[in-house]
């Protein structure tokens, strides 16, 4: 094994050459992404596919691994501002950009080894979970928030692990019709929400430890936990009580005839991909 | 092209299961798996698993020459499945060792039988066959407007624990 991995030797002879060839997505850039996206080269992921719409500003510096006060001054984009902290860390790494909607460029996230939604709303993750369950993608979901409550305010969040078969977001009660009904609701409305970088941090540091131990677990009886809940007043991690209700129990929203593969697919309009899109 | 193959463990523990049965009279096991399709950005193929479909006991022909003959009512069965929705099919069966297998004489020579029947009811669609061990697995796909299969490639098993053995033929 390569010296410069000689320290996560306990992931396998082969670790090098499974995260070497891992395709990793990761949709939103900032808060989470960028530390998943930064995280993910340490540990030798070879290939990424990075979506995100906006550029840099001043309210980013302050979360955004990798970003520095000129990237705001000059409007670069964040997925030009993670390729070179993927390339600082791997030079060698293969970087495909997104800017703008991910599912503009979606053919290019259909042979992702799993994807990362590091987004801020529910019709983003759904979107996100219907994706990955069709092309039968494990889906890694990050979320943080801080809500103010009487004595102060609350810092929460989670990391949800959804494997094509087992328990989806609709399964744990995190997406609902409701849920989604009142963002459209209030679209428009919501403005800035808080964000600080040591919560997303915790988050997406818990979410690639999912991503590792799914490629190349490191003990015989690993099974990563459906959804990790972050108390962030408390600093603790736990696994949601919601599991306890679940077990066993198949996931009927993503099941049943055609829910794999393109319902329209045809070998005539195979070839017919989408082209724009910067390395 | 470059063709993927995607399937989840508790779908692969359940084809393993299947294909473990003792039969009366075969010596082996054989099934169809129903998969979805969808193209990748660089012009390849991506197929994912969706249904397995097992062979009735008494869709088996008794013939000892080989390890299991099916009837065309095994046939008509999938195809009836492949008449009413838009699914690719692959015939399955297992070869009882470790390691990537390969296709037999025999394979190659019944499924350029078989594999064009996919075809009649679903002729937009990619078939094929493929041949699993204990760990690994192997296969064959027939695009629409080619003659000769194309091998699958590259094998993914989405879910907890990866083993090392999963790889192409």
């Amino acid at each position: 094994m390569n010296e410069r991995w000689s320290r996560q030797s306990f992931l396998g002879a082969e670790s090098e050459q499974v995260l070497g060839n891992a395709i990793i997505g990761i949709v939103g850039l900032c808060g989470g992404g960028s530390h998943i996206a930064q995280q993910s080269a340490h540990v030798g992921v070879g290939n990424f596919v990075c979506a995100d719409y906006d550029h840099v500003d001043e309210s980013n510096l302050p979360r955004m691994v990798g970003s520095r006060p000129e990237d705001a001054k000059e409007l670069i984009s964040k997925t030009a501002v993670i390729k070179r902290t993927i390339h600082l860390v791997n030079p060698t790494a293969n970087v495909m950009l997104v800017e703008g909607q991910w599912y503009a460029q979606e053919r290019f996230f259909r042979n992702c080894t799993a994807i990362f939604g590091c987004v801020d709303n529910f019709a983003a993750r759904d979107e996100l979970e219907r994706f990955c369950r069709r092309y039968l993608i494990p889906y890694i979901d990050v979320g943080m928030d801080v809500h103010e409550v009487s004595n102060g305010f609350s810092i929460s969040g989670q990391v949800i692990t959804s494997l094509p078969g087992g328990p989806c977001m609709r399964c744990l009660g995190f997406i609902t019709d409701a849920k989604l009904a009142e963002e459209q609701r209030r679209y428009g409305a919501a403005g800035g929400r808080p964000q600080v970088v040591w919560p997303n941090g915790v988050l997406a540091s818990i979410a690639v430890g999912q991503m590792v131990g799914l490629l190349r677990p490191w003990n015989r009886d690993l099974k990563p936990s459906v959804m990790i809940e972050y108390d962030g007043n408390r600093q603790i991690c736990r696994e949601s009580t919601k599991l306890l209700y679940l077990a066993d129990k198949p996931c009927s929203h993503f099941s049943g005839p055609d829910a794999v593969g393109d319902p329209f697919y045809s070998a005539d309009n195979n070839n017919r991909g989408q082209t724009a899109i910067s390395r | 092209m470059k063709i993927s193959f995607r399937i989840t463990r508790a779908m692969l523990a359940r084809v393993h299961a299947d294909l473990s049965r003792p039969h009366a009279f075969a010596a082996e096991r054989v099934a169809f798996l129903s998969c979805g399709a969808a193209a990748l950005h660089d012009d390849g193929l991506l197929l994912l698993a969706e249904a397995h479909h097992p062979v009735a006991d008494e869709h088996y022909i008794d013939d000892p020459r080989v390890g299991a003959t099916i009837g065309s009512a095994a046939f008509r069965t999938v195809l009836q499945i492949a008449y009413n929705r838009p699914i690719s099919v692959f015939h399955i069966h297992r070869y009882e060792h470790i390691g990537v297998p390969r296709f037999s004489p025999i394979d190659l020579r019944e499924s350029t039988r078989f594999v064009p029947d996919f075809f009649k009811v679903r002729p937009e669609r990619p078939h094929g066959v493929l041949v699993f061990s204990h760990d690994a697995l192997s296969g064959l796909c027939w695009y629409p407007g080619r003659k000769t299969p194309v091998p699958i490639t590259e094998v993914s098993v989405v879910g907890y624990v990866t083993p090392t053995r999963w790889g192409t033929a």
